[in-house]
């Protein structure tokens, strides 16, 4: 850990530490923001951590526990929620025994609730990774999903 | 901030205000006795516009502003007060107590709950809103200061006076929309310096005082302000009282030279006086016991005892010290019992240590008697360059300004071993070894030389300009970059900076419980000031104490008389007193506690037990007053009136508030009733007429001719078999024997401990938390270990208050004016 850190250290260190760049560069490595590589920053760049927390607990590109390989994401906008989209999540929690913003026990999926992405023309939208999946049911995306733990 | 900016004119409600430039409709209002309502709104911090309760209607302008965050412009008509405005203002506060708790029966903050008073004045007695209540769990984990989020409001306040102010950040508004609430990282406890700024800031109920904790109804306070007792930057405490107790300490942004801010000490530090140590009664010693007696008991036994001496052996065996606690007029009557009950000029302090080298130096140096601190003097300056000096702990609200300085773009340049908050702000910090400043400083001198970055003429003119300039001849910067292992590049990036800049000043403490800075780092430092043609002012070194700078006023010193002027024949200094055997019989302690906050424990103890007669005169039974043959109980801070003056020269009244402990009585007055009992009456017999006898004290001026004093820089011994450089010192939260006095600081510190760097923790076998052995050549103890990168390899930093681990056991004193380093080892304990 302590190397991947430094590299980002090294780069940030001109630019009077940019807690955003930084934070995207934690989760891209990392996948999360662990606490460890936060402290480690703030110490180094003398930047108290709890600014690197209140920026990272106010966007929803930044996670603060371990994200699964695969990434759901249940639109819950209003056209995909007319059209039952919260059947779908509960399917899916419910499946994989696991809430909403929670990862599964193999770290493969991570299940999160989406405001809208745009294509309601298609609703209700799930996305499993980049993949866009409209006007599904529940059991479709059970079986796609179920297809990615085999690969 | 706006000087040369030219001003203008506005109307706010028909009052015709006339302001600069700049300033904010609020601040215009405030200022012209116009209030405004504001929630998130704070003198010290930036505009943040957040709660809209500020807003104001402008004539001509179809939408309402915020009046903090909107500039005062020229010919603005502005209203403060419509029928829209109380309307708007109604709408805000109703949105804000969608989710507020209203459990108002429970929370402290009721009665002057900024919250409660706007929805008293505009608040509609129903909601129209209906909403989720939050329901957290109070946090009450940290010391000193609880955190109840279901009553926060979001102003940011907290926030932005822990991040923006203090420097510190501990705090953030942490998720998005319902769930944003104010909260450490990580969502843990807080563990901050607990300076309580925030619990001042906070406008409801949201941060609370832990010691305050349903303690009283605020309604039932009485309010009295006074002068906090701890350092000598003398901030205005308002002290609440109930019942004749006082409950709690605030900061009030109009009073006093700190407007509203207070350290951890001065706002959770000052129940020290309700210590279950505080002596009640006069207590003399027999058959090897302290017996309690009645004050004329104890009067009579010392007059017979001092009278005794005086008569077999001579005045000259009669020794006394005074505190820098204590009042000015406590500390006068002193002096003045010294000099005509007893006849003799063997009276000493504390300050022999810090403020009296510090003085030598000025007065060798500038050819002045009394060199005042500015409150803002970082304020406005290029370049701060802060010598192994920690003054965010020594002299917390003052320390405030140079954190003000650095945001408003000076550069600041911390030269220490240690790291300090100021070190974490700095545009460089340059670690240091421990009392190589005097290096350093020759350095820079030697650099603006070289360089030609000094007025020639007037620096060749000054006395001695040819022996500072052999003496500074061989500190080129390959050598000062040796000694004080400080990069040579990052010493001439300094220097450079310093040396070119056209508004700078220095800074440094000097002090009884830091033993990184001698005389010769003061000398060299005025050295520079002088070489630089920059002016004594340039130079700013704060006392050490509350009363340190009138303590020193009012003669308490062997060679000066109050006002300073020089006595014909000097007594005996401390060194002489404390440290030598058999110089005096007879020993008169007021307020000191010489074996934990002197150097070198050991011989005092030796010296002191040997000793005839030793009173001590205190607020409570000190290690000290354990030796002694009578003990005389005084009243606190508090009890008592007088004067402090503090490190500004200002001198400020500090009141009686609250009846005396016990049988206790002020300083003065038992050194009045003593030299009645005596014999001697010095005519004092009221505080008046002991305050104009201090008033018409001429203050001596000095003859201000420049010199330069050019000390040789002595390098301390190195030893292998102690491998470590032991820097004494304050931590944040405890200044000496009175923080540790006080239950609530010592919730947050409770025991000594002693910094170690990683890196030598690892050679070493240190482990964090464990206990070492510490050992110099002086003696030995045992210390726990906190393991740090703030320190340096090889340096250690330990704060010396704390009584049962007797570091001062390990230190030296040294009368040659050098910094009295100690060097030690550390040794685990399996």
């Amino acid at each position: 850990m302590e190397s991947d850190l430094n590299k980002m250290l090294e780069h940030y260190y001109e630019m009077d530490g940019n807690i955003i760049s930084i934070l995207q560069d934690m989760e891209e490595t990392f996948g999360f923001i662990p606490e460890d590589a936060v402290n480690w920053f703030s110490h180094r760049l003398s930047i108290p951590a709890a600014r690197f927390f209140g920026t990272a607990t106010f966007y929803g590109q930044f996670h603060l526990t371990k994200q699964g390989k695969h990434i759901i994401k249940v639109c819950r906008g209003t056209a995909c929620h007319v059209k039952g989209s919260q059947k779908i999540s509960d399917d899916i929690q419910r499946e994989f025994s696991i809430g909403v913003g929670q990862t599964t026990k193999d770290e493969l999926f991570t299940l999160e609730h989406v405001a809208c992405v745009g294509a309601c023309s298609v609703a209700p939208v799930t996305l499993v990774g980049k993949e866009v999946n409209g006007k599904v049911k529940s059991s479709a995306i059970l079986k796609k999903i179920k297809q990615l733990r085999e690969v | 901030m706006f000087g040369g900016c030219r001003m203008i004119n506005l109307t706010i409600d028909g009052k015709q205000i006339k302001i600069n430039k700049g300033v904010t409709i609020l601040k215009a209002a405030l200022d012209n006795d116009i209030y405004i309502p504001h929630l998130c709104w704070d003198h010290r911090l930036t505009p943040y516009g957040g709660c809209r309760l500020c807003m104001v209607e402008i004539k001509d302008q179809p939408r309402l502003f915020a009046a903090c965050s909107m500039p005062a412009g020229d010919g603005m008509v502005v209203y403060t007060d419509t029928e829209q405005l109380r309307k708007v203002r109604s709408t805000v506060v109703e949105l804000m107590l969608i989710h507020h708790p209203l459990d108002c029966p429970v929370c402290d903050k009721a009665g002057e709950c900024q919250l409660q008073i706007m929805s008293f004045k505009y608040g509609a007695n129903f909601s129209r809103f209906k909403g989720e209540r939050k329901n957290a769990p109070e946090d009450t984990g940290s010391p000193m200061i609880s955190r109840n989020t279901n009553r926060c409001v979001l102003c940011g306040k907290c926030v932005r006076v822990c991040g923006e102010h203090q420097g510190v950040g501990a705090i953030n508004f942490i998720g998005r929309g319902f769930e944003n609430v104010i909260s450490p990282a990580f969502e843990e406890t807080l563990d901050c310096e607990f300076c309580g700024q925030c619990v001042d800031a906070c406008p409801v109920g949201a941060l609370g005082s832990k010691p305050f904790k349903h303690r009283a109804r605020s309604w039932v306070l009485e309010s009295y302000d006074n002068i906090c007792p701890y350092c000598s930057v003398g901030c205005t405490v308002t002290l609440d009282l109930r019942e004749g107790e006082i409950l709690r300490s605030r900061g009030i942004s109009t009073k006093g030279i700190n407007k509203g801010d207070l350290c951890g000490k001065g706002r959770y530090g000052l129940d020290f006086i309700y210590s279950d140590a505080r002596l009640k009664t006069p207590m003399i010693r027999v058959d090897g016991q302290l017996k309690d007696v009645s004050w004329d008991e104890a009067l009579k036994y010392i007059a017979d005892g001092l009278i005794d001496i005086k008569n077999k052996k001579g005045a000259d065996r009669i020794g006394a010290i005074g505190s820098p606690r204590c009042t000015v007029e406590d500390n006068y009557m002193l002096q003045n019992f010294m000099r005509t009950v007893i006849g003799t000029n063997n009276i000493d302090s504390s300050a022999r240590f810090g403020f009296a080298v510090f003085n030598q130096a000025i007065e060798m140096a500038f050819g002045i008697k009394r060199l005042p601190i500015e409150m803002d003097a970082p304020l406005g300056k290029n370049v701060i360059l802060v010598f192994e000096s920690d003054v965010t702990s020594t002299h917390p609200v003052w320390g405030l300004k140079f954190l003000e300085a650095k945001q408003k773009g000076s550069k600041l340049i911390i030269v220490d071993s240690r790291e300090t908050k100021l070190a974490r702000h700095a545009h460089m910090w340059l670690k240091i070894k421990p009392g190589t400043t005097q290096v350093f400083i020759y350095g820079m001198i030697k650099l603006a030389y070289d360089e030609g970055l000094y007025i020639k003429e007037d620096a060749e003119k000054i006395e001695n300009f040819s022996k500072l300039i052999e003496l500074v001849q061989s500190y080129t910067p390959e050598l000062v970059a040796k000694i004080t292992t400080i990069d040579k590049d990052d010493f001439l990036a300094a220097a450079s900076l310093y040396l070119t800049s056209t508004s700078r000043i220095i800074t440094l403490t000097i002090a009884a419980a830091e033993n990184n800075k001698g005389f010769n780092t003061i000398a060299s430092a005025c050295d520079l000031t002088n070489f630089l043609g920059d002016g004594p002012k340039a130079l700013q070194s704060p006392a050490e104490y509350s009363n340190t700078f009138g303590l020193w006023q009012m003669g308490i010193a062997p060679n000066i008389k109050p006002g300073g002027e020089k006595v014909e024949k000097p007594g005996k200094t401390v060194y002489e007193m404390l440290y030598k055997k058999d110089e005096i019989d007879a020993l008169f302690l007021m307020g000191e506690d010489p074996l934990i906050t002197y150097p070198d424990l050991k011989t005092i103890e030796n010296v002191i037990s040997g000793l005839q007669l030793l009173i001590v005169q205190d607020i409570r039974l000190t290690e000290t007053a354990k030796l002694a043959h009578v003990v005389l109980p005084a009243s606190s801070w508090s009890e008592k009136d007088g004067t402090f003056i503090n490190s500004m020269g200002r001198s400020q009244t500090v009141r009686k508030v609250i009846m005396e402990k016990g049988e206790s009585l002020p300083d003065w007055q038992i050194l009045n009733k003593l030299s009645k009992v005596m014999g001697q009456s010095l005519g004092i017999d009221n505080l008046k007429k002991l305050q104009s006898e201090v008033d018409d004290i001429r203050i001596i001026a000095g003859d201000k001719r420049l010199r330069y004093i050019a000390a040789p820089y002595v390098e301390p011994p190195v030893t292998a078999e102690y491998p470590f450089i032991m820097v004494t010192g304050n931590s944040m939260q405890h200044s000496g024997t009175l923080s540790v006095m006080s239950k609530s600081l010592t919730h947050v510190f409770s025991d000594a401990f002693i910094q170690v760097n990683t890196e030598d923790a690892l050679k070493y076998g240190l482990v964090d938390g464990s206990y070492a052995t510490l050992e110099s050549i002086k003696g030995k103890t045992v210390i726990k270990i906190r393991v740090t990168d703030e320190v340096s390899p090889g340096v250690l930093f330990v704060p010396v208050h704390f009584k049962h681990v007797r570091v001062n056991e390990l230190t030296r004193i040294a009368e040659d004016g050098t910094a009295p380093l100690a060097l030690v080892k550390l040794t685990p304990i399996k």
